[in-house]
């Protein structure tokens, strides 16, 4: 049987497949398709009728496809599992639909301050005391881009919504604010917590904090800027802290939660989820996959061991977790938040979308204001529709 | 004093203006030199991206870009080779259906083609329009009825299917060239053959092995191109990683893994994708300049 | 039409069955296009008068989605930009194409060799030429900067992406690029044609250089012309893959395209029927310049 996942977030798949396929006699191949173009190939299939077993998808997208019935309802495998209520809130949420279970977590992260103790000590700052509101982010970004002259204090991908609900979002939370009501039917875009965190992203832009290119950065160069060694501080998520065990060793860093403007702290979980598409041929097998692979001792040998979070939170205490960075990274795992709506991909995932041009207007552009009250308005219409 | 080739036709009126003195001579050195800077303008590129591809993966990516690889590599193309299923499957499936693309639209548009040119009947014209009307068509726009229409018929995970589809874009150029050329036999050769005796196909088979073959490889070569290098209606209409082609491997090379970008492994995938058109290319290139300027216009 | 030289044969007859043998030849490719491409354009034309998302409720909507286009400014600044795109790219790749096509004429050695490398980037595809001038231009790692900057030419990295005029700039370098090199030699084909005596008569009566290439060479190859610019102008119309792969549609969607817009409409937010609409509207415009350019041409010919 298959299953189909979007290249680049799931390391962990080909080592669960490898498991599985050693231990069962269905075989399960993995069909990794180009992110960006996920949806697409996703949504076509389904429309021809011809859809993998088993698929992975971004669990911001999963309520389009749950409204309208095309995933198979796993409210009893769910109960069925003595540990349901320690899978990750979020993903839990986002693929509910009017009380029942479509899918489980599969690959779970949330948005960190990620920074780089090096840089703090050569800007005379505490390595072990991170920024706990936006002026002293702005304040330690200014140090740390003193440091040296191709230093940058901070880094954000200025032409990615995806990257930007994933980083500013929680910023925003954390003062209070968001981008649209609970069930979103009313757009808050225009609003103060909006504006003040726009505002302070195009601060440090303006005051050159962040390299020129971020501008043209749709998501591809977060990470590697960062490992350049040569950023202070970046909102990035758990994916990135085994590159930094492993090949980056040399890098001394430190892990924090994305602070609100006068405190407080939030985060946006995100990864994927993992469902089984209605008319899908073996039913019965990627059930029983669904049931395999959160068990205990799967989960230990193909996430754990390779510092990938877990899906249940029961097994935060485990000694691969230790690492101080993995364990802030699991407290944003319970502290995390995600949109819900069906209509996610054309507000907020679409680079062409309101919000992906909100950011770039906003923080690159020549009028704020302008730019806001018309992706607010944008939203609107979209959520209206 | 060239290739020998036809395209040099103004060979004799340079000599002419040649000895009218030294300025002159030195304006054919001056259109050489600039001819040959322009030159290694254009292929600066490709061989940019040659020389990347065998830097190790660390200098390919580093800032600043170094011009000379410091420590020459195989790791892009190692790590390109065993991407996925492996290199191997994705090339063979890329060749597999430009294979059937090629014999497609060759058979298509040497039929119609000789059809169209030398034949008189009611409403030519207007087929011929109809033939030419994929080229106006924005190709994503019947994508997805065409893949609702493939699953139908049950094709459309197979690389046939997705053949049909190259074909189909491949027609308005090819049949346009191949009526050109047919165009361009001088009648005596087509009477010759009549009086032969020979039947309609045997004409045709007369005339094609020693007229219009520059024509038919132009006609492959571009639709082995293009077939190679397609990715979107790949992407659509293919669905398990085993008939996955080319493209659709390397544009997920080039997302790379969260916030990164394997430079090197990405010039790598490039240089692969380009090798093989531009050996072709080079192969065939006599006849297909011939095929291009015996067959593009009539003036 | 063939006079048959064998004695006794009628005409008629042979006529008529050579209409239907030329009937016959056509007959697979014409059958291919209707069956491959007329069926899905009737499923298109049917899903334009619809609200057809991807999946859930199909409902006839008869003219409404083409009213609604008529209000869809994204359509209309698409449609702008693209025209605006064609406008530049394309006297620049005729122009660039006739003086490559005089350089490569002959009268030296080696012009074969760079005939190849003129036409060398047409081979490879659109992806991968898109992909190696977005790292050229990275403004890291690019090649550009560092030779721009090691030359003087610019103090710091330009991030050529980031703004629209540069932005542009690069796009439109980058297709030159792709694209001279069949233009060439389509034009190359044509001058070629043109009769020695023509030539030689000109530069005996004194005809300098530039004269004769504006007052003969030119009109002559007019129909290479015409060729060329309709399918630079149709294919720039319908640019697509440098823009989805290099600006995506930035900075600020300023560089959206037509057709970057209908792959938004249909196959992001999955509006079918809406996305249909917007092709059709684009066929019959894309239809009407056509026929128009060449209308145009061929009439000069002959004027």
């Amino acid at each position: 049987m298959t299953l189909m996942s979007r290249e680049g977030s799931n390391p962990q798949i080909y080592r669960l497949l490898d498991e599985w396929n050693a231990n069962h006699e269905l075989q399960i191949r993995a069909t990794l398709v180009p992110q960006r173009d996920f949806m697409t190939k996703f949504g076509v299939s389904l429309a021809g009728g011809v859809v993998p077993d088993l698929v992975a998808i971004d669990l911001i997208y999963v309520p389009r496809f749950t409204s309208i019935g095309q995933l198979i309802d796993i409210t009893d495998i769910v109960q069925a599992m003595p540990f349901a209520d320690s899978l990750v809130p979020s993903h839990m949420r986002l693929s509910s639909w009017q009380g029942k279970n479509y899918g489980l977590p599969f690959a779970v992260e949330a948005s960190f301050l990620l920074y780089n103790k090096q840089l703090f000590r050569a800007a005379g700052l505490d390595p072990e005391r991170a920024p706990l509101n936006w002026e002293e982010i702005y304040d330690y970004a200014q140090r740390i881009n003193a440091v040296g002259p191709d230093t940058f204090g901070f880094y954000f991908s200025g032409a990615c919504g995806g990257c930007a609900i994933f980083t500013l979002a929680p910023l925003i939370w954390a003062s209070g604010g968001d981008i649209a009501d609970e069930a979103f039917t009313t757009s808050s875009i225009d609003s103060a917590e909006v504006r003040a965190a726009l505002q302070f992203y195009r601060r440090m832009w303006d005051a050159g904090f962040v390299p020129p290119g971020a501008v043209v950065d749709g998501g591809e160069n977060f990470t590697a800027a960062f490992l350049t060694g040569k950023i202070g501080m970046i909102a990035s998520g758990a994916f990135v802290i085994e590159q930094l065990e492993t090949n980056y060793s040399h890098l001394d860093y430190g892990v924090a939660l994305l602070p609100g403007q006068h405190g407080g702290a939030a985060s946006f979980a995100g990864g994927d989820v993992i469902a089984i598409p209605k008319k899908a041929k073996y039913v019965e097998e990627a059930r029983e996959f669904l049931h395999w692979f959160a068990e205990r001792d799967v989960q230990e040998r193909n996430y754990a061991a390779f510092r990938v979070l877990p899906v249940r939170l029961d097994l935060a205490g485990h000694p691969a977790y230790a690492n101080p960075a993995m364990q802030v990274a699991l407290e944003t795992l319970r502290i995390g938040r995600t949109p819900m709506t069906p209509k996610y991909n054309d507000l907020i995932g679409d680079l062409n979308g309101p919000w992906s041009l909100l950011i770039q207007q906003a923080i690159f552009g020549d009028d704020m204001q302008q730019a806001i009250e018309d992706a607010d308005r944008r939203f609107q219409e979209i959520m209206d529709e | 004093m060239d290739d020998g080739d036809r395209l040099n036709l103004d060979s004799g009126g340079v000599t002419q203006m040649a000895t009218l003195g030294l300025r002159t001579i030195s304006t054919v050195k001056l259109r050489w030199l600039f001819a040959f800077f322009l030159a290694l303008a254009f292929l600066f590129p490709i061989v940019w991206s040659l020389l990347n591809s065998f830097k190790t993966s660390a200098g390919a990516s580093a800032v600043p870009t170094s011009y000379w690889p410091e420590e020459w590599s195989l790791e892009n193309y190692g790590a390109i080779w065993s991407y996925g299923r492996g290199l191997a499957v994705y090339t063979w499936n890329s060749l597999v259906l430009a294979v059937l693309t090629v014999f497609g639209t060759v058979v298509l548009s040497m039929l119609g083609g000789y059809g169209f040119a030398r034949f008189e009947f009611p409403g030519r014209n207007v087929l011929f329009f109809l033939c030419l009307l994929p080229m106006l068509v924005p190709y994503q726009t019947i994508l997805t009825p065409l893949f609702v229409i493939a699953t139908r018929l049950e094709i459309h995970n197979s690389l046939l299917g997705l053949s049909l589809v190259y074909i189909l874009f491949q027609l308005p150029f090819s049949l346009f060239l191949m009526r050109n050329t047919f165009e361009s036999v001088p009648k005596e050769l087509e009477e010759a053959a009549v009086m032969d005796g020979c039947g309609h196909i045997g004409i045709l088979r007369h005339i094609t092995f020693s007229i219009v073959k520059p024509g038919l490889i132009t006609v492959a070569l571009f639709a082995f191109i293009n077939s190679w290098n397609e990715f979107f209606a790949a992407l659509l209409f293919l669905n398990s990683e085993d008939s996955f082609t080319l493209p659709i491997v390397l544009a997920t090379i080039r997302a790379g893994q969260l916030g990164q970008v394997d430079w090197g492994a990405l010039q790598a995938g490039v240089i692969v994708s380009i090798v093989p058109c531009m050996l072709l290319f080079l192969i065939l290139q006599r006849h297909y300049i011939e095929g291009l300027t015996g067959g593009a216009v009539k003036e | 039409m063939n006079e048959k030289t064998s004695a006794g044969r009628s005409v008629a007859p042979w006529r008529a069955s050579r209409k239907l043998i030329g009937f016959l030849f056509v007959l697979p490719s014409v059958v291919f296009v209707l069956v491959m491409l007329v069926t899905p354009l009737c499923l298109t034309i049917w899903m334009s008068l619809h609200k057809w998302p991807l999946f859930g409720e199909i409902e006839f909507a008869g003219w409404r989605n083409y009213s609604k286009v008529l209000a869809d400014v994204q359509f209309w600044k698409s449609l702008w930009f693209t025209t605006e795109y064609t406008l530049t790219v394309t006297p620049l790749i005729l122009g660039t194409a006739f003086c490559l096509a005089l350089l490569v004429k002959g009268g030296y050695r080696n012009v074969g060799l760079f005939r190849t490398a003129y036409f060398l980037p047409v081979v490879i595809g659109f992806a991968a030429s898109s992909l190696l001038w977005v790292w050229m231009l990275n403004d890291q790692l690019g090649i550009v900067n560092r030779i721009l900057l090691d030359l003087g030419i610019i103090d710091a990295p330009v991030v050529w992406l980031g703004r629209k005029s540069t932005a542009l700039l690069s796009i439109n370098l980058s297709i030159v690029w792709k694209v001279v090199g069949l233009s060439m030699i389509i034009l190359l084909s044509g001058m070629q044609a043109i009769s020695r005596e023509i030539i030689e008569a000109a530069s005996i009566d004194g005809a300098g250089s530039l004269r004769r290439i504006t007052h003969i060479t030119v009109p002559m190859i007019r129909r290479s012309i015409a060729l060329v610019l309709v399918i630079t102008v149709v294919g720039s119309y319908l640019a697509f893959d440098h823009f989805y792969i290099m600006t995506r549609g930035g900075p600020q969607n300023e560089t959206i395209t037509a057709v970057y817009w209908i792959f938004t409409n249909s196959f992001t937010y999955f509006k079918m029927g809406y996305g249909a609409a917007l092709s059709m509207i684009l066929l019959v415009m894309l239809l009407v310049l056509s026929v128009a350019q060449i209308r145009l041409l061929e009439k000069n010919q002959h004027g």
